[in-house]
């Protein structure tokens, strides 16, 4: 019987568990062109790296030759224009600068930091709801919910309307999987455009209302701002914000889900982040490299010819930077396949690098810390009840779809300074 | 606590000014402005930054220590 090519056994779900000795594999060929047409992957930690700061790389889907490319973001599909993630300079720019101005330095230094608070609430909240109960499904009642709640909060969407965006959110995301997408469904990747045009329309009457009545919250602010740059647009706002929500949340669940499985591979961290919350940084650090949220970014193309290990990326080729792989890249990291909190150097790709580092960074360390004290500090003994657990079916965004844990007790909250 | 930023690695992420918003300051897009002397109830905040700082650009003197003492 003939292999299957390495990328499809990536994106196969039959590896989802782990698929680090296939990441192993494709660091063989560190630029690796399976079948023609098919995507270059980038899998060397160097590599990726220069190409993430390379300007010849795009992340623009018009710069795309190949046919078979049904792109989300186009225009005339949606009636959304594309967001900040899937635009090249100077756009991307002026729009992610703008964006910033609601959310972080130098305009508003203090909205994550000041959240804090909080979030410490909203843990204990959840932690709370566990009651009495010996068995409990850390995706469904905690990694979930959370960030949920907070960027509903940040942005200013109301938590209780989860169930009218959920659907769209899941077919958006679905759509980013490339085993969904080799399955070529033209009928799935127009639902998934409707969706986005859906939850555009229901965050454009949030908007409206925000237009009218402002408070502290993201859309408030961004349909407000009139910076240096100007303001965005209406259309503008509405792709950011449908952003946002998503980026917000969708990966953070799975930090905070393969951070809890991670732990309970390695109890003795799980014993020293218990005694120490200070650990809970280092931690949070190792596992966006170990394990992290963000598999690949598939959606990158060149718009030079770009020779990298004396071989020639075409222009307007397809170009998968795969940051897992890079992750444990024995030439950066050395013994790359051991989860060490304590290693010197924790530099990791899991945000990705240069211009489209991940915006949302400080508020899911803040998170994804606060998440894992709080749940090794508060839950007695807690086992996994299944190794390895289900997960979703998605390959870019990889986590447990559900963490089933025993535990003895779910103790009360006490004060931690965080 | 002591600490120093290596100007030339700094990047202006800004991810500093983020986590330790009274410690570290962007004066527009790109420039980072300090306080080389923190107290050490900044000592969380200080070692949230210095693990996030995308270029290992922020050292800091004495953080071990601090953190020994809380
Ligand atoms: C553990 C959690 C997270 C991980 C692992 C993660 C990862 C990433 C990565 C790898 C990118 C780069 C994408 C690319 O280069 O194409 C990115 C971009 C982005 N992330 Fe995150 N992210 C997380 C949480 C968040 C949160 C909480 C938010 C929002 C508050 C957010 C908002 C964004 C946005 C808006 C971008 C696009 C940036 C740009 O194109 O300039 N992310 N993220
Ligand atoms: S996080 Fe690092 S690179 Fe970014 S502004 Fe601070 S010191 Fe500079």
């Amino acid at each position: 019987m003939t292999q299957a090519p390495l990328l499809r056994r990536i994106t196969d779900y039959a590896n989802r568990a782990d698929p680090y000795p296939l990441y192993e594999e494709l660091r063989r060929t560190p630029v690796l062109q399976e079948e023609e047409g098919g995507p270059y992957a980038v899998s060397s930690y160097y590599d990726i790296l220069g190409l993430l700061h390379d300007p010849r790389i795009s992340s623009d889907a018009a710069h795309l030759t190949a046919p078979d490319d049904d792109e989300l973001s186009e225009p005339e599909a949606t009636g959304l224009p594309p967001s900040f993630l899937r635009l090249d300079p100077p756009e991307h720019d002026r729009l992610r600068r703008i964006a910033n101005r609601s959310f972080g330095p130098p305009h508003r230094p203090h909205r994550i930091d000041s959240l804090r608070g909080e979030l410490a609430r909203i843990v204990t909240g959840l932690i709370d709801g566990f009651g009495d109960a010996r068995q409990i499904d850390v995706v469904d009642q905690f990694a979930h919910p959370f960030p949920v709640t907070v960027i509903c909060r940040l942005l200013g969407v109301p938590r209780e309307d989860e169930p009218r965006f959920r659907g769209w959110v899941d077919l958006i995301v679905a759509a980013l999987d490339p085993e969904t997408r080799q399955s070529g469904d033209p009928q799935f990747l127009r639902t998934a455009q409707e969706a986005r045009m859906q939850l555009g329309m229901y965050l454009a009457e949030l908007v409206e209302q925000r237009a009218r009545e402002p408070r502290d919250d993201m859309l408030s602010d961004l349909v407000a701002d009139h910076g240096p740059d100007g303001a965005m647009s209406t259309m503008e706002v509405l792709s950011t914000a449908v952003l946002l929500l998503i980026a917000g949340h969708e990966t953070t669940v799975n930090l905070i889900a393969n951070g809890m499985l991670t732990l309970l591979r390695h109890p003795e961290f799980l014993h020293r982040l218990r005694e120490d919350p200070a650990l809970s940084v280092r931690i949070v650090e190792e596992l966006l490299r170990y394990e992290p949220p963000v598999q690949l970014l598939p959606q990158r193309t060149c718009v030079a010819d770009i020779e990298l290990r004396g071989i020639t990326i075409p222009k307007g080729s397809r170009i998968w930077l795969v940051l897992a792989a890079g992750n444990r890249d024995p030439e950066r990291f050395r013994d790359p396949d051991r989860f060490d909190p304590d290693r010197e150097d924790l530099g990791h790709l899991g945000f990705g690098s240069g211009i489209h580092i991940c915006f949302g960074a400080p508020l899911a360390r803040l998170e994804a810390q606060l998440a894992l004290t709080e749940l090794v500090r508060r839950l007695d003994n807690p086992r996994l009840v299944e190794d390895p657990p289900p997960y979703r079916q998605n390959a870019v965004l990889r986590g447990p779809r559900h963490l089933r844990i025993a535990v003895d007790a779910v103790r009360p909250s006490e004060a931690v300074r965080f | 606590m002591r600490l120093v930023v290596d100007l030339n690695k700094c990047q202006g992420y800004a991810q500093c000014a983020f986590l330790a918003p009274d410690v570290f300051t962007m004066h527009g897009e790109e420039s980072l402005v300090y306080n080389p002397r923190v107290g050490p109830e900044q000592r969380e905040q200080v070692a949230r930054a210095v693990a996030a700082c995308p270029v290992g650009a922020i050292a800091v003197e004495g953080l071990r220590e601090a953190s020994d003492a809380g």
